[in-house]
């Protein structure tokens, strides 16, 4: 009953733009879910002519195989999303702790920290992605851990510096005076304070990889066993002179429609979200 | 010739009904001639009784021993024919004021000489003379002689009375309640009569009051005196300075003569006079007692110059002490002396206000003291040892820090339980239940509600006097000897500040946790405070009794700014 309150609350609180982006995102990963449900025809095989326009009973379309573009983009949701959940969760909340210990720690376990994301922010990102995809193979996990590897640098400069801050509350010195440990000020002050924080990071994080799982995919680097959104792409793309043809308005423009829906929310939802950091606006 | 007056062992022991009760349990002194003691206490500690015995005035069935020199003659040890002739002659009583002392069908004339009649001193002509004379002496006219008891005014009898005792020349005088009856004016100028005479005459005098002002205007050493044992003996003015038995200290802070400006506390609880132990007597009112205390009484030692204590623990334990501390700030390059050598020393159970314009190191001090930040030099002593600071914080009756801004010091994402049990629990103190059951009664301790939606609220919804009470109690829940109080009640408003501060000092006086409280306020200071502690640019500019620096402001070295602070000043 409570949750349920807080959570109409919680609806009330959000922008137009906000609430678009949970209906669109929901409605995303519903599709996700019940991709099985939602689309009775194969995405890995072909289940009809080739590069045939939308209509019944593909109704988005096929690609140069056959396989139905509808079935590969909800089943590719699945992919798209499990990437940007895991990366997000990987590296923003792995980042975040570690951005948390060096700040409150300081002195030597934050400089090693520090030099460490200097590190990680001057590598070139892509390039050095690209390199590590084709040596460790590109496999969904591996792309996962390659994409969280190159972004757990931001979200902990963002914590580190927040726990700065946060670090010169009386409270928190006043529990550190009576003996606390780091774990116990991270456990019960630091995360429930920063949580906010964390959880904006997070969802820029998740577009970020969806993004960076699309584009390692469109150049030919995802994995081939997995149909995201990104190998529709890049398969389209590949196909000689589609743009001289109408193919491009489906095979295209679905995925890519798709790819932009999610992103778009996901970043329009971390925007309306800001106000959490504020700790006041929830009660 | 031997010139003192030498008291030893004097026991009294009244037998009432099947039973007896101990009213003086040993007690000796040394009185040198034109000097003199007083004797403080509460009623019933003994003092009137001790003065009757030295007199030779307990009669059978009551018992008394001891041994009274009268100089260098031994004078209880008399028969009772021969103590009568010294009595009134070389030892005389000026008893308390009432009815009862005088004969209601004498002329006060009469009563004055009768004395000096019966010992054929003086002949019945001369009595008439003498005895307006002798009133003249304390003060009164002289018509007085010729009126009768009832026809006097209460002053006036007390004067009848001093001039009874000093009629027949003695050199040992006893004052019982001298002033009691007496008006402020009438009370400063018997004082001054009674010096005078002392000049003149050159008596030792023993006075016995409860008026601890009386006796700082009349003696040169006091003796304090709880359930017939004297606990504490030293120099008038060294013990009203600095007290060093809890008893003497509860006592002088009950005295609004003392510290006009304070709250009042007395000491609490009652004496367990009919009991009869083996340990201390103040055993069940004191807040600093060990089973030793139970056990054995005290003996009277000498534990610095000119003072003696009955105490097992040499008196008030210096809780906190702080030995030389420097601390620098860096800031840039430069080094910003924030404390230069300062010293405190906080005893069991007392009050020391630290004042000081800011920025003189006030909270450094105190985040020092309670371990919050590390001194560049000199050392903190809790209990008189060497301690880690920090973990003092993190044990049970150690040192506990309340900060000035009630809003940070609490997590407002934390209920009121969750905050008062924190310490508790990163400490594994008690089980969750104990734990509930202790935050339950340190909040009604502090007059909060202890009721579930209460210990349930989260500390933002809470109203700043109410936050600061909760910071109290995470403090208190702690159980500690000592609270350091950093500007507590500076973001409050005035009636929740007298709330807070009102509760604080009922705490205190029940539990006796010391307390250092830091303010800038001067009036509050002097509300609160046994001790001031005057800090100015990082180092302790004044230090010693809170009522006599700020009554005599002009003297300190701080003047300027006493007299800007106070209020009146």
């Amino acid at each position: 009953m409570k949750s349920l309150k807080k959570l109409i609350f919680f609806w009330k609180a959000r922008s137009v733009s906000g609430k678009m982006a949970i209906i669109v995102l929901v409605l995303l990963i519903t599709t996700a879910i019940f991709a099985p449900v939602l689309t009775n025809l194969p995405h890995q095989r072909s289940s009809g002519p080739a590069l045939e326009p939308p209509g019944r009973p593909h109704i988005m379309g096929t690609d140069q195989l056959g396989i139905d573009i509808w079935s590969m983009i909800a089943y590719g949701a699945r992919v798209s999303l499990a990437v940007g959940l895991g990366t997000s969760l990987l590296a923003g909340f792995g980042g975040g702790m570690v951005g948390m210990l060096s700040g409150w720690k300081g002195g030597r376990t934050d400089k090693l920290i520090q030099r460490l994301i200097d590190i990680m922010l001057a590598l070139p990102e892509l390039p050095a992605m690209i390199v590590i995809a084709a040596f460790f193979g590109s496999s969904l996990s591996n792309i996962i851990i390659v994409l969280a590897l190159f972004s757990w640098s931001r979200p902990a400069r963002i914590l580190r510096s927040a726990t700065l801050s946060l670090k010169e509350q009386p409270y928190i010195k006043m529990a550190a005076h009576y003996g606390a440990g780091t774990g116990y000020i991270i456990r019960k002050h630091l995360i429930p304070e920063l949580f906010p924080l964390l959880i904006i990071n997070m969802i820029r994080l998740s577009s970020m990889a969806i993004v960076t799982e699309a584009s390692l995919a469109f150049i030919g680097l995802g994995d081939p066993a997995s149909r995201s959104w990104g190998l529709i792409i890049h398969h389209a793309v590949n196909f000689q002179g589609i743009f001289m043809t109408s193919f491009w308005k489906w095979w295209l423009l679905f995925p890519w429609l798709f790819l932009t829906l999610l992103v778009t929310s996901l970043a329009l939802l971390g925007r309306d979200l800001e106000s959490l950091a504020d700790p006041r606006m929830l009660r | 010739m031997d010139r003192t007056i030498k008291a030893s062992c004097l026991k009294v022991q009244y037998q009432t009904g099947n039973y007896a009760v101990e009213a003086v349990r040993g007690a000796s002194f040394t009185l040198r001639e034109g000097k003199s003691l007083g004797i403080v206490g509460e009623s019933g500690s003994g003092k009137t009784s001790l003065a009757l015995a030295l007199m030779g005035l307990i009669d059978k069935p009551h018992n008394s021993s001891g041994e009274l020199m009268l100089f260098g003659e031994s004078y209880l040890g008399l028969s009772e024919v021969k103590q009568k002739h010294h009595r009134w002659s070389t030892i005389a009583m000026m008893f308390q004021n009432s009815m009862e002392v005088l004969n209601p069908v004498m002329t006060i004339g009469d009563q004055l000489t009768e004395k000096l009649k019966e010992r054929k001193t003086i002949s019945s002509g001369q009595a008439g003379r003498e005895a307006e004379r002798l009133l003249q002496l304390t003060g009164l006219e002289g018509w007085e002689a010729k009126a009768f008891p009832h026809q006097l005014s209460g002053g006036m009898r007390q004067r009848v009375l001093l001039a009874m005792a000093i009629a027949p020349k003695p050199r040992f005088l006893i004052l019982d309640e001298p002033t009691s009856s007496l008006d402020g004016l009438a009370k400063q100028d018997m004082i001054r009569t009674i010096l005078s005479l002392q000049k003149k005459m050159d008596f030792a005098m023993l006075v016995i009051s409860h008026d601890v002002k009386l006796i700082g205007g009349l003696t040169q050493e006091v003796m304090v005196m709880y359930g017939g044992h004297i606990i504490e003996k030293g120099f008038t003015d060294a013990v009203m300075e600095k007290p060093m038995h809890p008893y003497t200290r509860g006592l002088f802070n009950a005295s609004v003569e003392l510290s006009p400006h304070k709250d009042l506390w007395g000491i609490p609880g009652e004496y367990n006079g009919n009991e009869v132990h083996k340990g201390c007597a103040f055993y069940n009112r004191c807040s600093q007692r060990i089973s030793l205390c139970c056990e054995q009484t005290p003996e009277l030692k000498s534990v610095s110059i000119e003072r003696e204590i009955a105490c097992h623990q040499k008196g008030l334990i210096n809780v906190l002490r702080g030995e030389a501390i420097t601390k620098h700030y860096q800031i840039g390059n430069r080094s910003i002396p924030a404390l230069r050598k300062a010293c405190m020393n906080l005893r069991h159970g007392e009050t020391i206000a630290m004042v000081g314009p800011s920025g003189s190191g006030k909270s450094t001090f105190a985040k020092i003291l309670a371990g919050f930040i590390q001194p560049d030099e000199g050392q903190v002593l809790f209990n008189e040892k060497k301690n880690d600071l920090q973990q003092l914080a993190c044990c049970e009756g150690g040192v506990q820090l309340v900060l000035q801004d009630p809003f940070s010091a609490l997590s407002h994402r934390m209920t009121v339980e969750e905050v008062i049990s924190e310490p508790l629990k990163l400490n594994g103190i008690g089980n969750e239940l104990s734990r509930c059951k202790r935050v339950k009664e340190t909040l009604k301790a502090l007059q909060l509600d202890d009721c579930e939606a209460f210990l349930k609220r989260y500390t933002s919804s809470l109203s700043g006097g109410q936050r600061q009470r909760v910071a109290i109690a995470r403090a208190l829940v702690m159980n500690p000897k000592v609270l350091i109080a950093d500007e507590i009640t500076s973001m409050l408003d005035v009636s929740t500040q007298a709330n807070v501060l009102r509760l604080l000092k009922g705490l205190q006086n029940k539990n006796g946790f010391a307390l250092l409280f830091i303010t800038h306020d001067l009036n509050l200071a002097r509300k609160v405070a046994d001790q001031l502690l005057i800090l100015d640019r990082g180092s302790v500019a004044e230090e010693g009794s809170a009522g006599r620096i700020l009554q005599n402001s002009d003297e300190s070295q701080c003047a300027d700014m006493l007299k800007a602070g106070l209020a009146d000043g």
